[in-house]
C-alpha cells in the first residue's frame, strides 16, 4: 500500500514537473518577463518563484495572481460539486434502471434522456435558462454567484462556507441567497453530468449483470433486489468511478463555459476577463492550478478505488 | 422413480440470421439416486439443456417442452419467481470455470452464507453478529464435507486468490448447503489439473452414494465420465441420440454415434498397431446457422440413407431410447 | 483420408456483410445513417442552396420571425436578424464551417492519433515512458483551457480556432487509441503473430485494428462530438469564427442581447447543433452496436 502511494507521488511529481515545463514556456512566449540569462536559470527562477506561491501579479488590479485564481477556482468547484450532488442523486437510480431492465421501455426511454443530455450544447443551454425562468415568470437571479448587498468575505473560497460563517451579520440570508445563484448554473452543468452518469451506469451495470457470478446468485435462489444489493451495485461502482476520473477535465472545461455565460465569478469568468484585459500572465497559473487539481484529485480517486475494490488491490500487488 | 422427467424440449435462439433450433426434442428422463451422465462434443448444447432446467435463458431464447418435471412439480408451469425458490433449495448447479461464477469483490464467507439454509434473525444486528459464529461453524462443516482443510483461510479470501479447484470445491459445497435433490455438474473439471479432476469426481460420487443426491454430469469427455455414471445420454447437434443404462449403452450400443463414441475410447491394453490411423467419424460438427436436415448425424453417419432426411422418431427398447432410422440390434 | 469439407454448400457471410445485415435491421441507425448523409450533402453544396448570401442585408425586413408566426414573410422561411439577414442563410453557412469543420478535424485526428499512438505502444524504454508522462500532464488540462490557450498564441480566426481544437483533442485520442492497441497486444492471438515473426506493420493491420473497431468507433464518435462543441463554444466566446464567417456558436453569441426581441435567432443555432451531434451519435452507436453483435 505504502509503496504503491509512493509510486504515485512519484508520477505527480513527474507530471507536475512536466506542467511547469510547459507553464513557464507560455510565460516566456506571452509575456517575457525578463530578457536577460538563459532559458535554464529562468525557468529555476520560475519553479523557486512557484514554490512560494508567487505566480506574479495581474496587470489590471496588481493584486498577486495565485489569490484570485484559487478563489476563482474555488468557486468552480464548488459549482461542479454541486452540480455533482444533483446528478448523482438523479443519474445513478436511473443508469440502474436503465441497466436492469434492458431493452424495454423504462431503458429507452431513460436513454434517449440522456442521449439528448449529451447532445445538448452546454452554453446554449445556459443561455435558455436565463431566459426561461423569467419568461415563466419565475424570479431567479441569472449572474454572479451572490447579490452585492452582501458582504462576504473571503476565507476558504467556497461560498457555501463564507457565507455561513457570517450569521450573526446577515442571518442565512446570505448562504440562501448564494443558493438561488448556484441552482441555475449547476443544473446547466447537471444536465450534461446527468446524461454522462446515467450512460456509464447503465454500462457497468449491464457488464456486471452479463457476468457469470450474477448467474450463479440466480441459481443460488436469492431475489432481485437481493442481488442488485449484495452483488451488483459493489461490482458496477469502481469502473463508474473510474471512468468519470477520466471526465473532469471535460466537465471543468463546461463549466468554465457555462459561468461565462452566467457571469458566475469562478474560473472560467476570471479567465475570459483577464484574456480580454490582455493579461497573459494568467493563462500558465490557471493551467498549474486546474491541472494541480486534477492530478490530486485522480490520484485521490484512485486510491478510492484500491480501497472499495479487492480486485484493483490484487493489481497491485502483482505490479510489485 | 424418475425424478427429472423431460420430453421434448426445444430452445430455439433468435438471432440476426432468423431462428435457429438448438436444442431439438431433446428428452431426459434422470432416476432418482443415480448419476445420469450427458455426453456430447462442445457446442451440442449440453449447458444449454442444463441452463432450460434451471430457468437461466436470455430474452431471446425460446425454450418449449411438452413435459418438464421434477418429482411431482411441473417447471413449465411455475412462474419465475417460484422456479427461483426451486432452484435454490431442490436444484443446484456448478459450472466450468468456477472462479469467475464467484462475485469477486466479496470474501467466500459472505458467499456462502447466503446459500446457507433458515437464514436467522436478519432485521436485527444484535442476533445476526450473533448468528455470524453459527454460521462459521456450518461454513467449516460444509467445506469440511467437500474436502478442504484449511477452512479458515478459505473463508476470508478472495475468489482471486484461491485456485481453481479450490474454487470449485467451494462451489460444490454451496450447491450441496441445502440437500439439493438434482445436482447439475456443467463440465466440473474443464481446465483442471488432472489431480484436481480426480478429486472433483471422487467428490461428486461420494456425494451420489452418501447423500443420495442426484447428479446430472455434463462431459465432453466420454471416457471420463463412463465409469462414473449409471445412466448415460449422448447428445448430438442438440439432439439426444442415444440413452439408457451403462450397461445397455456400453456393451450394446445401437445409434452409430455411440458406437462411433466408444471406438473412441482408448484402451491402452489392445493392440494399437504402429502409426495406425485412430478412428474418427469423418466430417466435422456443421455450424449452428447450417444444421442438416432431419437427422444431424446424417452426413457424417456411415449407416445413412435416403430416409435420413427425416427426423427419426425415438423408439424405447427396454429403457434404452435411441434415434435412429437403422439401429443396430439384437448383437447380443 | 479424412474429408473434412464435408458441407461443400456452406456459404458464410464475411463479416462486413453480417455487419451491414445487423446494422439495417434497426429502423432508427438506417435513419441516423441517411440523416448523416444528408447533413454532409447540404453543408457541402451549402454556397450553391442558400436562398440568400449569408452576409445580404435586407433593411427593409429587420428581425422577421420564423414564417409560421404573424408578420413573417415567406421569402424568410426562419426569419431575419437585426441586419436583417436570412437566418436559413446564416445557419446553413453556419452549419456548413461547424460540420465540415469538425469532420476535419476528425479525420486528421484519427490518422495522427493512429500514428503516434501506434508506434507509442509499440514503443518500450526511455522514448516511451517520456512520451507517456508528456501525454499524462497535457491530459490534465482541461481541453477549452487547451484550446483558448493555443488560440492566443496563434491568433483569432476560424482556421486557427480548428488548429486550436484538434490539438486540444489529440491527447485524449492518442491516450484512447494507446490502451485500445495495449489491451490487445496483452491477448493471445497478438502473441502468436509476434511468434510467427510479425512485423509491427502487419502486427498492426492483421493483429490488432480489426479487432479494436469498435472502441474506435466509440472515440471517433467521442473526437466529433467535443470537436463541435468546442468549435462553437469558442465561437461563443469571441474566439474563433468573425461576422465573415458565421459559425453556429458565433450566430448564438450574436444573438444574445436580442434574445427578448427575438427568441428564434437563438433558438434555431443551437437545435441545429443538437441535431447534428444527436444523428452521429445514433448513427456511430448504430455502427458500434452491429459491430460487437457482429464479433459474438
Amino acid at each position: 500500500m505504502v509503496n504503491f502511494l509512493l509510486r504515485r507521488v512519484y508520477l505527480l511529481c513527474i507530471t507536475a514537473l512536466i506542467l511547469t515545463v510547459i507553464a513557464f514556456s507560455l510565460e516566456h512566449w506571452t509575456v517575457h518577463t525578463q530578457i536577460e540569462g538563459n532559458i535554464l536559470t529562468h525557468y529555476l527562477d520560475y519553479l523557486v518563484s512557484i514554490g512560494q506561491g508567487d505566480f506574479g501579479l495581474s496587470i489590471t488590479n496588481n493584486e498577486p495572481i495565485f489569490r484570485t485564481g484559487l478563489v476563482a477556482f474555488a468557486s468552480t468547484l464548488e459549482l461542479c460539486l454541486f452540480a455533482f450532488l444533483i446528478a448523482s442523486v438523479i443519474g445513478i437510480p436511473l443508469g440502474v434502471f436503465a441497466g436492469l431492465e434492458r431493452n424495454n421501455g423504462l431503458d429507452y426511454t431513460i436513454m434517449s434522456i440522456a442521449l439528448i443530455g449529451l447532445a445538448l450544447p452546454v452554453f446554449w443551454v445556459a443561455i435558455i435558462f436565463t431566459v426561461l425562468p423569467n419568461a415563466i415568470g419565475w424570479m431567479m437571479p441569472i449572474d454572479g454567484n451572490i447579490s452585492p448587498l452582501f458582504e462576504v468575505p473571503v476565507v476558504t473560497g467556497f461560498l457555501f462556507i463564507d457565507s455561513l460563517l457570517v450569521t450573526e451579520q446577515y442571518q442565512f440570508d446570505a448562504f440562501i441567497n448564494h443558493m438561488a445563484h448556484i441552482i441555475l448554473p449547476s443544473s446547466v452543468l447537471a444536465i450534461f453530468l446527468i446524461s454522462e452518469i446515467i450512460r456509464l451506469t447503465r454500462h457497468a451495470i449491464t457488464m456486471v449483470m452479463k457476468s457469470n457470478y450474477i448467474k450463479a446468485a440466480l441459481t443460488k435462489g436469492l431475489t432481485r433486489r437481493q442481488i442488485v444489493f449484495r452483488h451488483v451495485l459493489k461490482n458496477a461502482l469502481p469502473p463508474i468511478i473510474y471512468q468519470l476520473r477520466l471526465q473532469i477535465s471535460t466537465i471543468i472545461s463546461f463549466s468554465m463555459a457555462i459561468e461565462i455565460v452566467f457571469s458566475y465569478q469562478g474560473a472560467g469568468m476570471w479567465l475570459f476577463a483577464s484574456i480580454q484585459q490582455e493579461d497573459y500572465l494568467v493563462l500558465p497559473s490557471a493551467i498549474l492550478i486546474i491541472s494541480g487539481f486534477i492530478l490530486i484529485k485522480s490520484i485521490l480517486i484512485d486510491l478510492l478505488l484500491v480501497i472499495i475494490s479487492p480486485i484493483k488491490r490484487k493489481s497491485l500487488y502483482a505490479d510489485q | 422413480m424418475a425424478l427429472l422427467d423431460i420430453r421434448n424440449l426445444s430452445i430455439d435462439i433468435i438471432t440476426a440470421q432468423g431462428k435457429i433450433r438448438v436444442i431439438d426434442k431433446a428428452t431426459l428422463n434422470i432416476v432418482d439416486g443415480s448419476i445420469h451422465g450427458l455426453v456430447g462434443e462442445s457446442g451440442s448444447g449440453k449447458s444449454l439443456i442444463a441452463k432450460a432446467i434451471l430457468g437461466l435463458h436470455n430474452e431471446n431464447w425460446i425454450v418449449t417442452a411438452d413435459r418438464m418435471f421434477l418429482g411431482c412439480t411441473d417447471l413449465n408451469k411455475l412462474s419465475f419467481r417460484e422456479r427461483r425458490k426451486i432452484m435454490g433449495k431442490e436444484i443446484s448447479i456448478i459450472f466450468q470455470n468456477p472462479r469467475s461464477y464467484l462475485d469477486p469483490s466479496k470474501r467466500i464467507f459472505d458467499q456462502m452464507r447466503e446459500v446457507l439454509p433458515n437464514k436467522i434473525a436478519k432485521k436485527r444486528f444484535i442476533k445476526r453478529m450473533a448468528s455470524k459464529s453459527a454460521h462459521y461453524l456450518a461454513i467449516k462443516e460444509l467445506l469440511h464435507k467437500v474436502g478442504i482443510q484449511n477452512d479458515k483461510v478459505v473463508v476470508n479470501s478472495f475468489p482471486h486468490e484461491l485456485s481453481e479447484g479450490i474454487c470449485q470445491k467451494v462451489m460444490i459445497a454451496m450447491a450441496i448447503a441445502n440437500n439439493p435433490r438434482l445436482l447439475i455438474a456443467d463440465e466440473p473439471t474443464t481446465s483442471m489439473e488432472a489431480v484436481t479432476q480426480a478429486q472433483i469426481f471422487r467428490l461428486l460420487y461420494k456425494l451420489n452414494q452418501l447423500h443420495n443426491t442426484t447428479i446430472l454430469l455434463l462431459s465432453n469427455n466420454f471416457g471420463s465420465i463412463s465409469n462414473l455414471s449409471d445412466y448415460i445420454s449422448l447428445i448430438y447437434c442438440g439432439q439426444t441420440v442415444e440413452s439408457g443404462s451403462y450397461k445397455q449403452i456400453l456393451k450394446s450400443p445401437m445409434h452409430p454415434y455411440t458406437q462411433a463414441m466408444i471406438k473412441t475410447i482408448l484402451a491402452f491394453d489392445e493392440e494399437v498397431d504402429h502409426k495406425s490411423q485412430l478412428y474418427t467419424l469423418p466430417g466435422s460438427i456443421p455450424p449452428a446457422n447450417q444444421l442438416p436436415i432431419g437427422c444431424r448425424l446424417g452426413p457424417r453417419c456411415p449407416k445413412a440413407q435416403r430416409t435420413c432426411v427425416m427426423n427419426p422418431e425415438a423408439v424405447n427398447y427396454k429403457g434404452h431410447i435411441i434415434r435412429c432410422h437403422f439401429p443396430t440390434l439384437g448383437e447380443k | 483420408m479424412l474429408i473434412n469439407n464435408e458441407f461443400n454448400e456452406q456459404k458464410i457471410q464475411s463479416p462486413l456483410q453480417y455487419i451491414w445485415s445487423i446494422f439495417k435491421s434497426k429502423n432508427i441507425t438506417v435513419i441516423a445513417m441517411w440523416a448523416v448523409f444528408f447533413l454532409i450533402i447540404v453543408s457541402i453544396f451549402a454556397d450553391s442552396i442558400l436562398p440568400y448570401s449569408h452576409t445580404l442585408q435586407h433593411p427593409e425586413m429587420r428581425l422577421l420571425p420564423p414564417y409560421w408566426v404573424d408578420g413573417a414573410s415567406v421569402n424568410h422561411i426562419l426569419g431575419t436578424d437585426d441586419l436583417g439577414r436570412d437566418t436559413l442563410s446564416r445557419l446553413l453557412k453556419g452549419m456548413q464551417l461547424t460540420l465540415l469543420g469538425a469532420l476535419l478535424i476528425t479525420f486528421s485526428i484519427s490518422i495522427l492519433g493512429l500514428i503516434i499512438g501506434a508506434t507509442a505502444s509499440l514503443m518500450k524504454g526511455v522514448k516511451a515512458s517520456i512520451m507517456h508522462h508528456f501525454l499524462d500532464a497535457l491530459l490534465t488540462i482541461p481541453t477549452l483551457l487547451t484550446a483558448i490557450i493555443l488560440i492566443i498564441l496563434f491568433g483569432v480566426s476560424y482556421e486557427n480556432s480548428l488548429l486550436a481544437v484538434s490539438l486540444s483533442l489529440l491527447p485524449q485520442f492518442i491516450r484512447g487509441i494507446y490502451i485500445c492497441i495495449e489491451n490487445e497486444l496483452n491477448k493471445q492471438h497478438v502473441i502468436a503473430l509476434r511468434l510467427d515473426g510479425a512485423t509491427n506493420l502487419r502486427l498492426l493491420r492483421y493483429g490488432i485494428f480489426p479487432n479494436i473497431i469498435e472502441p474506435l468507433t466509440t472515440l471517433l464518435n467521442r473526437v466529433f462530438t467535443m470537436a463541435i462543441l468546442e468549435i462553437t463554444t469558442l465561437g461563443f466566446l469571441g474566439f474563433g469564427a468573425n461576422s465573415e464567417q458565421v459559425e453556429l456558436g458565433y450566430l448564438i453569441s450574436k444573438s444574445l442581447e436580442l434574445v427578448y426581441l427575438s427568441p428564434y435567432l437563438a433558438l434555431f443555432p443551437g437545435i441545429a447543433i443538437f441535431l447534428i451531434i444527436i444523428v452521429f451519435n445514433i448513427f456511430s452507436e448504430g455502427i458500434r452496436h452491429s459491430v460487437i453483435e457482429g464479433e459474438e
